[in-house]
């Protein structure tokens, strides 16, 4: 009796005995497939011995060294000067964060063991004893209360300023004890506190050595700490013995950049790394059907969307915008550029995003009603431009292009791409100077929609083109409340606001972020693109 | 007569122009075509962070302002601090050569040993199998983009056939692809002039005097026409060398190879100003030294350069 669940079995001898290889498919399982395609238990036995060699090597390892190859290099190993993914992939290793999110997404003690809302603006935070800094230092409240001041500290410049502008004072009673007073009510303190910005530093250390050598050697009480650094070259990070998590599970980890796609996936065939991250979906079935490596990707915590001038003509008109939205075939985009790895949105919400409403179907397709909306709306051909970066969001590009198509087909002639580069578009995106439409692919770094919809439409924001009173009130109303059920009720008349007049995004897809592996290297992938190596997530599969 | 001296000093002054006019370019072309401060902050950071940094980097002073403490700080061999790094740039800069250069020779010896004995041979015995074959190499070497050939190393020789490794730098197998792709057009170019310049030369009439008397063909190729095929290979080592900085930056991503034309490439694309100004000014110094060297051995070698 077959099982509903199960892949059907494979219809050739060739076909199974690759599943085998792989590990797909169990020892019991080939005998008794390959029995049902005709083969004899001595020659199925024969063929499993001989397949056995690869299947054990390609499942486990007694290696001390992990090595991981990024699309890009580190910058600066202090966590409050870089944002930039390549760099907090290693920061959240050096250092801990106060709170911590795990890749199920729930917030996890780290150094703060305990925390609660101790009144309407105050929160408090019991620390974790016995914990040591890489150089021996021991971790206490004076270290948590220096590192957050630091980030918005004028003389210190950092780059993370405005992660916690609703700290009004920070107070730290006793060695292990933290109690932080905000301006107003602010239920997400404790997520703000596990992103960027949120990685502790040594108050002793920093302030004997200066923030140049701080960020040339880096003391942090994460479970890796910094060997070696040769630019665009490696990185080795050594384990560090005595971590509170307990000491991960290899001696040493390379990081490596390997730019380009090609090579980068070539070196994790090869077996000369045992992880890669960005594995574009072209190279997905490859990465798979090697019999030494999986793929492992994870929901991205945000989305991809085109961003909307809407000060500019046509963008300014609602019938053109909401025409816009319902002309593009999100589900198409996602099964033919994507391979499917990516799901259709049907909100300005992302799923896995606390309020996130399963109920809501996916984003309509309907070129019809497009068309019916452009004729009403009273466009005249004008320029309708998406200025598209390459490489930037994956598929910048060729996505731009299948949706200009998409809209030159329900009438709205004037659509073009036009291409900028990566530093360009930062500029416009500071200026405000964007012809059209832009990429755009909004973390969600608090897992909760006053992290993405609200931190990037909100008025004086980084996106701030157009403005809706009631969202814009609903907004600031839900980030400060304490009620649950208040905040999930704004976010929903903000979301439906927010459709109903096709402001702000023209929300494409959420993608999967997808990594490539050793199959011997157990690991679950975050979706806000921490790499996690502690011991709870990260294990090599030893024989 | 001005002498050999004179002849360096003029040559020293001319480098010191050289070098500031290159300076001054770059320095006035970078500031113009962006601003790092974007690229520096998380894509939300409101306007008035976007400010402050400016500040704090010194990037809101006049430009005229900003020259001047340049090259006041170039005077004393200060380049200033990487915005992308928050390191000394110069130093940022320097710790890239050794990789280049690594790559560079090698890449340049391997072209030279297997393309000049392919040019002779070529010309020689031309019009034979051998001579069509390597001339159609040649062909596919100067036309082929960098990228693509490097991609093609990697997925033949490396992965399919398990011979190098895939990329990065370690011991001498991290070389052989990177520096065939690299030296790839230099190989040809190299090739192709060799062949005609030994053409030209087998033509003259004192080849067909050392003919006549019976000099062996390898003798008289190897005496009388080598000196004489030198020049040519001489001018195209100055500009290949160009275009082998040039290349670089795409072997060197291709192959994930910690090269200074990677880094020029990204720091461009960073704005990171002071560290373009250093791999500029490295580059600039490091042509005009080849120059010069080639120049002297013209010199040498040629009697009538020397005027």
């Amino acid at each position: 009796m077959l099982d509903q669940g199960r892949q059907a079995d494979p219809p050739t001898v060739e076909a199974l005995l690759n599943a085998f290889e792989r590990g797909a498919v169990s020892r019991r399982d080939f005998f008794r497939r390959a029995g049902l395609l005709g083969l004899t238990v001595a020659g199925a036995s024969a063929l499993a011995d001989a397949a056995a060699p690869a299947r054990a090597s390609a499942q486990t390892t007694q290696k001390r060294e992990l090595v991981i190859a990024q699309g890009g290099d580190i910058s600066k190993f202090d966590p409050h000067f870089s944002t930039s993914s390549n760099d907090i992939r290693v920061s959240f290793n050096i250092f801990d964060n106060l709170t911590s999110r795990h890749p199920d997404q729930k917030l996890y003690p780290a150094l703060a063991t305990e925390w609660k809302a101790t009144g309407p603006t105050t929160w408090t935070f019991k620390l974790r004893q016995g914990v040591k800094w890489h150089n021996g230092d021991p971790f206490t409240s004076a270290d948590a209360k220096f590192s957050l001041e630091r980030t918005f500290d004028p003389a210190a410049k950092t780059m993370v300023a405005t992660v916690f502008t609703t700290i009004d004072r920070i107070e730290a009673p006793d060695p292990y004890t933290l109690v932080i007073q905000t301006k107003k009510s602010d239920p997400l303190l404790p997520d703000r506190l596990a992103f960027y910005g949120g990685q502790i530093v040594p108050k002793k250390y920093v302030e004997a050595v200066g923030p140049d050598a701080f960020n040339d050697k880096p003391v942090g009480t994460g479970p890796i700490r910094l060997a070696s650094w040769t630019k665009d070259d490696k990185a080795v990070l050594e384990a560090f013995g005595d971590y509170w998590g307990g000491k991960i599970d290899v001696d040493r980890i390379l990081w490596r950049p390997i730019p380009e796609t090609a090579p980068r996936v070539a070196a994790l065939l090869k077996g000369e790394v045992d992880a890669i991250t960005q594995l574009p979906s072209d190279h997905w079935d490859r990465v798979n059907q090697n019999a030494t490596t999986r793929g492992a990707g994870a929901l991205y915590a945000g989305l991809y969307v085109l961003g909307i001038n809407a000060k500019v003509t046509p963008l300014n008109n609602e019938l053109v915008r909401k025409a816009m939205a319902l002309a593009v075939d999100r589900e198409a985009i996602v099964k033919e550029m994507y391979g499917g790895r990516g799901v259709v949105p049907n909100g300005p919400i992302a799923q896995g995003d606390r309020f996130y409403d399963a109920s809501l179907p996916p984003l309509r397709y309907d070129p019809k009603e497009a068309r019916e909306l452009v004729k009403k709306s009273g466009y005249k051909g004008e320029p309708i431009v998406i200025e598209t970066t390459i490489g930037y969001v994956a598929q910048d590009k060729a996505m731009s292009e299948a949706i200009v198509g998409m809209w030159k087909d329900v009438g709205l002639t004037g659509a073009a791409v036009e291409v900028v580069e990566y530093s360009v578009r930062a500029e416009k995106n500071r200026n405000r100077t964007f012809k059209g439409l832009w990429w755009s692919d909004p973390t969600s770094t608090l897992r909760d929609p006053d992290g993405m919809m609200w931190r990037l439409l909100a008025p004086n924001g980084p996106q701030d083109y157009f403005r809706d009173p009631e969202w814009d009130e609903l907004g600031n109303a839900a980030r400060f409340s304490l009620d649950e059920k208040f905040r999930g009720e704004a976010y929903r008349k903000m979301t439906k606001i927010m459709l109903d007049k096709a402001f702000g995004w023209v929300i494409i897809m959420q993608p999967y972020e997808d990594y490539g592996l050793q199959k011997f290297v157990d690991f679950t992938p975050n979706p806000n693109q921490q790499f996690e190596v502690r011991r709870f997530n990260l294990k090599l599969r030893r024989a | 007569m001005r002498g050999f001296s004179g002849f360096l000093a003029y040559r020293l002054f001319r480098t010191l122009v050289a070098l500031w006019l290159v300076s001054t370019v770059v320095f006035v072309v970078m500031r113009l075509s962006g601003d790092p401060v974007p690229l520096l902050l998380p894509p939300d950071a409101p306007i008035s962070e976007m400010e402050r940094v400016r500040h704090d980097l010194g990037l809101d002073r006049s430009l005229a302002v900003q020259y001047g403490v340049f090259l006041g700080n170039v005077i004393h061999g200060d380049f200033g601090r990487s915005i992308h790094f928050r390191q000394p740039a110069m130093a940022v800069a320097r710790s890239y050569l050794e990789a280049t250069f690594e790559l560079g020779l090698v890449a340049f010896t391997i072209a030279l040993v297997v393309a000049f004995p392919l040019g002779v041979i070529s010309a020689v015995k031309r019009n034979s199998f051998l001579d069509h074959a390597a001339m159609g190499l040649a062909l596919v070497g100067q036309s082929a983009p960098t990228f693509f050939i490097g991609i093609l190393l990697i997925l033949t020789l490396s992965l399919r056939l398990d011979l190098f490794p895939t990329s990065g730098r370690g011991d001498w197998r991290n070389l052989v692809l990177p520096a065939l792709t690299l030296g790839a057009f230099t190989m040809a170019s190299i090739a192709r002039i060799t062949r005609s310049a030994v053409l030209e030369v087998l033509r003259a009439d004192f080849v067909r005097t050392a003919r006549a008397k019976g000099v062996t063909e390898l003798w008289v190729v190897a005496k009388h026409t080598l000196r004489n095929a030198a020049l040519p290979i001489l001018t195209i080592t100055g500009l290949q060398f160009g275009t082998l900085l040039g290349g670089a930056v795409v072997t060197e991503t291709v192959f994930a190879w910690p090269g200074i034309g990677r880094l020029a490439i990204q720091s461009i694309y960073n704005r990171d100003y002071p560290v373009v100004q250093s791999t500029v000014f490295i580059a600039a110094v490091l042509f005009i030294a080849i120059n010069l060297v080639l120049d002297v051995l013209y010199g040498i070698l040629d009697p009538r350069a020397r005027a």
